[in-house]
């Protein structure tokens, strides 16, 4: 019956926390149980069977219960913390999940990979990095957690940071999916993902006029800018000045560089990799067209979107000025 | 008990165990004005109706000695024991929890008239 007792106190030993003083711990526990049994069997006036012994160990407790209870920590994510965690690991799922399936998406229908393809491939994506992500976060969260964050942060925390009532008017899920599909823009532009050009057709290749390359630097710029807008759009909502500055900025700067664009006169050029030089340039001539009418279209919008920050800058700086 | 009859059986215990975890470290702490050692901390607890798993009574202690408020020693007594009793930092916290334990009890009391 003493080897059944040196292997429960041993299982706990090996459980308690590292630095702590094992054998002191063990030798308390060992003697209260020790108490426990005196008192147990002087009741039942005879020494404890083999089968009440083990029952006696159970209700001391499992090892792995009895040694946890000496953590410093008892638990991962305290309550404090959670709703920090949950909805910090809503919005990265959220964003990876944007930007996954957007690629997907360009990619199934700009690539050379048929979509049944890319489904699974994105499907194994969305599983794979979500898992990682959440682990990631879980795991900063949990080393907050043991930081003091939550006390810390509820501390310097002030209610004029919150946003106006109309703010919270904008869709619960509108600021993530705009600095997502940013994001997947830039990172398209820069080359980090590669579509649609170079994609390749029975016969004909895509290819980007010179234009593009002329505007990649502000391109690039400008959808920074626009990153660095949505971003306060979704984070710092009430920082309405430097927000409509960014707007404007990025709506006009948008306009601009659509006209430069629009002058170019043509957007793609179809390489024939096989099919009649003819059909190629018949083929250029319908892409340049349709894409003629995306940029009125497109321009007609930004032109909207640019009076429409205008005139919230302007009530807002009428708002400002009336409560002063 | 009528609450142990119905579905609410499980809600009643787990507030049960909420409202008695923090009254679990007052008692052991006004227990502990008198020194003793874990296992007849225990007995005291249990037979004053404020049973305390013993897996769950150790670690306590030393939390509670590791924060100050209690001092410990280990003695011959028929077997080695580590006997317990509060530091005098304990006992000024001690009196300053029985005071708000107090206030709380005086608060529930008046509430609950109030709603009869």
């Amino acid at each position: 019956m003493m080897d059944l007792l040196d292997r429960y106190f041993d299982a706990i030993r090996r459980n308690l926390p590292a630095g702590s003083s094992t054998d002191d711990i063990v030798a308390e526990l060992r003697e209260g149980f020790a108490s426990l049994q005196d008192d147990r069997e002087a009741s039942l006036g005879r020494a404890l069977t083999a089968e009440e012994l083990s029952d006696l160990i159970k209700q001391f407790g499992h090892p792995w219960v009895v040694a946890s209870r000496y953590r410093p920590n008892q638990w991962l994510i305290g309550p404090d913390v959670f709703p920090f965690y949950e909805r910090v690991m809503r919005i990265v799922l959220l964003v990876i999940g944007a930007i996954i399936i957007a690629a997907a998406s360009l990619a199934a229908m700009f690539g050379d990979q048929p979509a049944w393809q890319v489904a699974p491939h994105a499907v194994g994506n969305l599983f794979l990095y979500g898992l990682v992500n959440a682990g990631i976060v879980t795991l900063i969260f949990a080393i907050l957690e043991r930081k003091g964050f939550p006390a810390d942060h509820l501390r310097r925390w002030s209610p004029a940071e919150l946003p106006d009532v109309a703010d919270e008017q904008r869709g619960k899920w509108e600021g993530p999916v705009e600095v997502a599909l940013t994001l997947v823009f830039i990172l398209w532009w820069t080359g980090v993902v590669r579509w649609p050009f170079g994609a390749i057709g029975d016969g004909f290749r895509l290819e980007p006029a010179p234009i593009w390359a002329q505007l990649f630097w502000p391109v690039l710029i400008l959808a920074s800018a626009r990153l660095v807008h949505n971003l306060i759009q979704w984070l710092r909502p009430r920082w309405k000045g430097v927000r409509g500055v960014f707007g404007l900025a990025t709506a006009a700067g948008a306009l601009a560089l659509l006209a430069v664009v629009w002058q170019a006169g043509e957007w793609v050029i179809v390489v024939s990799t096989g099919m009649p030089e003819d059909g190629a340039r018949s083929l250029q001539e319908s892409l340049n067209l349709a894409l003629r009418i995306a940029i009125i279209v497109v321009g007609i919008v930004w032109t909207l979107a640019c009076l429409g920050e205008l005139w919230r800058l302007v009530k807002g700086a009428r708002g400002q000025a009336a409560m002063a | 008990m009528a609450h142990s009859m119905t579905g609410n059986g499980d809600l009643f215990e787990k507030l049960r165990i909420e409202l008695r975890r923090g009254a679990l470290t007052l008692a052991v702490l006004t227990a502990l004005r008198e020194e003793r050692y874990g296992y007849t901390l225990r007995k005291l607890l249990e037979d004053s109706g404020l049973p305390i798993e013993e897996g769950a009574l150790y670690p306590l202690l030393r939390r509670l000695e590791a924060q100050g408020l209690l001092a410990s020693e280990w003695r011959e007594e028929g077997r080695n024991k580590r006997f317990y009793r509060l530091s005098p930092e304990g006992e000024q916290i001690l009196a300053e929890l029985l005071r708000e334990w107090n206030k709380i009890s005086q608060s529930i009391v008046r509430l609950s008239e109030r709603t009869e």
